[in-house]
């Protein structure tokens, strides 16, 4: 015996206009009986909004990540060129010329250092 | 009954509300309205920009997110010396540009023309003095010129005109504050970009032994061939790794884009070699002062090395430079890479060799003179016995006499006299001295010397006797050094090298280190010998320059010639090629140090000999190094 349909074409436009008029009066999720569900939707909406402003603070801390990269950057610039300067100076004969120029008499040392045990 | 009384208990609320819809209720409902349009609003713009609009290329351009790829450049290692003095760093300079369309539209545009022009005008008269104020920072910049490079590019809308390349920081500073860069990239066009370059603070000291890169970049595989400094040969372990990360505009500027892959960035590893600055800075310029005004010479070069380790403390290769005004660079490794014929200090080789083969016991041993005739041999006659003969009175010559005036005769006769019957007995000697092997060094290009096969069709009446006294063999100074440095350490033969550990952020992750080439080539007592002969060359011998030495040095001269296209040692000009050497170790009562300089010179007529300039030199670093080395203290006991 063949079963018969329980549900018309008509049906689908009927569900559609009480669709759309329950989303117009704001009755959708009561219509749906989903109101024992409100608090998950809500959380759900939570979580989307946290999703969006995570991205945004991160985006935001990336960039701050870039600008200190360059500050940190510059810092190691001026580290680097003041490392050069101080080990270009320590350089035996650059220090005796300076000692020469600046009129000093001291000198390399003649004899070995003696050493009190 | 009972469902008809629920139904109408349903109902009454819902009637209720509809009757009783409170104010507050409407205002949620005009709400809630406005949001559903909205939505539905932004719901059609979306389907409507996904699939319908399509923008202005330029536009969609603008609003897609531009994904950029970046290499992350890891920071080259250092190279540092023994105590941690810095050799080669990695060191930021500034490439200065512009963009010289800056304001110009904008100034175009303005509604009131008289005064577009005249900012115009104005910013054509900061632009006068910029060029003006980088003609006085700048090295090679024209004021005038710089001024009609920028006026042009604004004229031809150049954005991006080079102003200074490679300047440092200070410099790069000092630009900033000039008129109109000081306004910043927007109004003054200023484009500012860094990159690393390699910087040697000791400038060219030991440049041939630490090497060369460019720009901070890893060297490609044939580079490094060519390439035989520590830069070359480490390079893989200096460079460190690249990263690559993805960047995305934001509104906040360009970010990392986190979704993307990111691989960090490895920084490369430090270096620490052996040599020390101090000792290198006076080696070379104790070479430098006895060689630069001589016009004949045309390289030189000076190793100190540990004698315990053979860690090189020192290492000084000087050549002549035709795009330095001809002065002495450090251009070519000749401790490693020049070859010849060692001249007299192969004559220890043949008196280590007789010795440790038990034929003379003593070297007041004594030998025929004979008037300096090697016999059985076609050699040439050896014209200094015949004045040993007259001064001495006398027909015999001690081995230690022969030694102390390098005779060539002696050493000819005592190879020939002990080893004529079997040759190979006397090579497979040079071989277990290390002579004849190259072995595994910390710089590419250490040639293998050549010592000739007594089976080989090259092989003749004279080459042992010559062998004798250091010719028919090619040796690198190296070589003679480490054979040399074997003597000083009772027999051991250690292997030189130059690079101590590999360090990451002062931590050692791979030590290097001394090791042993051959545990005893010969016996301590033999090797007490052989310092006694050498301390005779150095007292009363061919280097008594070194008698004055701070301490005493054991050593020894030699002298040879380079050949010439004829085949022969001197040109139809009866000019030579001098290679002078010494090479010896101090204290010699306990050796600490041993060293080895060399001189070569062009064809000349003026002589060049072991005990001239190289000794000279080798005195000026021994008596620093034992007037400043820590481990010749003397030391005074407590009361």
């Amino acid at each position: 015996m063949e079963e018969k349909r329980k549900w018309k074409v008509s049906d689908i436009w009927k569900l559609l206009k009480n669709g759309i008029a329950a989303i117009v009066t704001g009755n959708l999720l009561l219509r749906l009986n989903a109101g024992k569900y409100f608090v998950h939707i809500a959380y759900t909406f939570l979580l989307f909004w946290i999703l969006i402003f995570e991205s945004l603070v991160a985006d935001n801390v990336l960039s701050k990540v870039e600008n200190n990269n360059g500050k940190i950057k510059e810092m190691e610039i001026i580290y680097a060129d003041k490392t050069f300067e101080v080990a270009s100076m320590s350089r035996r004969s650059a220090v005796q010329k300076r000692l020469e120029a600046m009129g000093s008499s001291v000198q390399e040392p003649t004899a070995q250092a003696i050493v009190i045990e | 009954m009972m469902e008809q009384d629920g139904n109408n208990m349903r109902q009454l609320p819902q009637q209720t509300t509809k009757k009783k819809r409170d104010r507050i209720g409407m205002v949620l409902y005009v709400f809630y309205a406005l949001l559903l349009i909205i939505t539905v609003a932004v719901l059609f713009k979306l389907v409507y920009f996904q699939l319908i609009w399509e923008p202005e290329p330029k536009i969609a351009s603008a609003l897609t997110p531009q994904i950029q790829k970046r290499i992350v450049e890891p920071v080259r290692g250092n190279i540092i010396d023994c105590e941690g003095r810095l050799l080669a760093m990695s060191y930021p300079v500034y490439d200065i540009h512009m963009d010289c369309t800056v304001m110009k539209a904008e100034y175009a545009k303005m509604k009131n023309k008289e005064k577009g022009k005249m900012k115009e005008a104005e910013w054509q008269d900061k632009a006068q003095q910029l060029a003006a104020g980088l003609a006085e920072i700048v090295d090679g910049v024209d004021a005038a010129r710089m001024y009609k490079q920028i006026k042009d590019g604004r004229a031809n809308g150049r954005k991006y005109l080079s102003i200074a390349k490679g300047v440092d920081r200070s410099t790069m500073l000092k630009i900033k504050a000039l008129p109109l860069y000081r306004e910043g990239a927007n109004r003054g066009g200023m484009i500012v970009e860094t990159r690393n370059i390699r910087k040697y603070p000791y400038g060219r000291l030991a440049r041939r032994t630490i090497g060369f890169v460019r720009d901070n970049q890893g060297l490609p595989e044939e580079e490094i061939k060519g390439n035989p400094g520590l830069e070359g040969r480490y390079d893989a372990i200096l460079h460190g790794k690249d990263g690559r990360e993805y960047l995305k505009q934001t509104d906040r500027g360009r970010v990392r884009n986190y979704d993307s892959s990111y691989v960090r960035a490895v920084d490369g590893k430090d270096l620490r070699t052996t040599l020390n600055i101090d000792y290198q800075d006076v080696a070379d310029r104790a070479l430098r002062e006895r060689i630069d005004s001589l016009e004949d010479l045309n390289g030189a070069c000076l190793v100190l090395m540990e004698v315990s380790t053979g860690a090189i403390r020192a290492m000084v290769n000087l050549s002549r430079d035709p795009h330095r005004g001809n002065s002495f660079e450090e251009i070519t490794n000749f401790a490693i890479g020049r070859r010849c014929e060692p001249g007299s200090v192969f004559k220890t080789v043949t008196l280590l060799s007789v010795m440790s083969d038990g034929i003379y016991k003593s070297l007041d041993e004594t030998l025929p003179t004979n008037h300096g005739i090697v016999k059985d041999t076609k050699m040439k006659q050896d014209i200094h016995i015949l004045d040993w003969e007259r001064e001495n009175k006398t027909h015999e010559i001690s081995i230690l006499n022969g030694f102390k005036i390098s005779s060539n005769y002696v050493f000819g006769t005592l190879a020939v006299q002990n080893y004529a019957k079997n040759p190979r007995q006397y090579v497979e000697k040079v071989y277990s001295y290390g002579l004849g092997d190259s072995f595994d060094f910390d710089l590419e290009g250490l040639l293998t010397p050549l010592i000739p096969d007594p089976k080989s069709k090259y092989w003749s009446n004279t080459t042992l006797g010559t062998m004798g006294f250091g010719y028919a063999t090619e040796e690198t100074p190296l070589h003679i050094l480490t054979f040399y440095n074997a003597i000083a350490n009772k027999g051991k033969m250690v292997k030189p090298y130059l690079v101590e550990c590999i360090e990451k952020a002062g931590t050692v992750t791979d030590r290097r280190g001394p090791s042993v080439l051959n545990a005893s080539i010969c016996s301590r007592a033999i090797a007490d010998t052989m310092t006694r002969a050498l301390l005779s060359v150095t007292e009363d011998g061919t280097a008594r320059r070194l008698k004055s030495a701070k301490c005493k040095v054991a050593g020894k001269t030699g002298t040879s010639f380079a050949t010439f296209a004829n085949g022969k040692y001197s040109d139809e000009n009866g000019r030579r090629q001098y290679q002078g050497t010494f090479v010896g170790y101090f204290p010699a009562e306990d050796p600490q140090y041993s060293i080895i300089c060399a001189v070569y010179s062009r064809p000349t007529r003026t002589s060049y000999q072991g005990g001239g300039i190289p000794a000279a030199a080798v005195k000026t670093l021994v008596d620093y190094v034992y007037t400043n080395d820590p481990r010749f203290r003397t030391k005074l006991p407590k009361k």
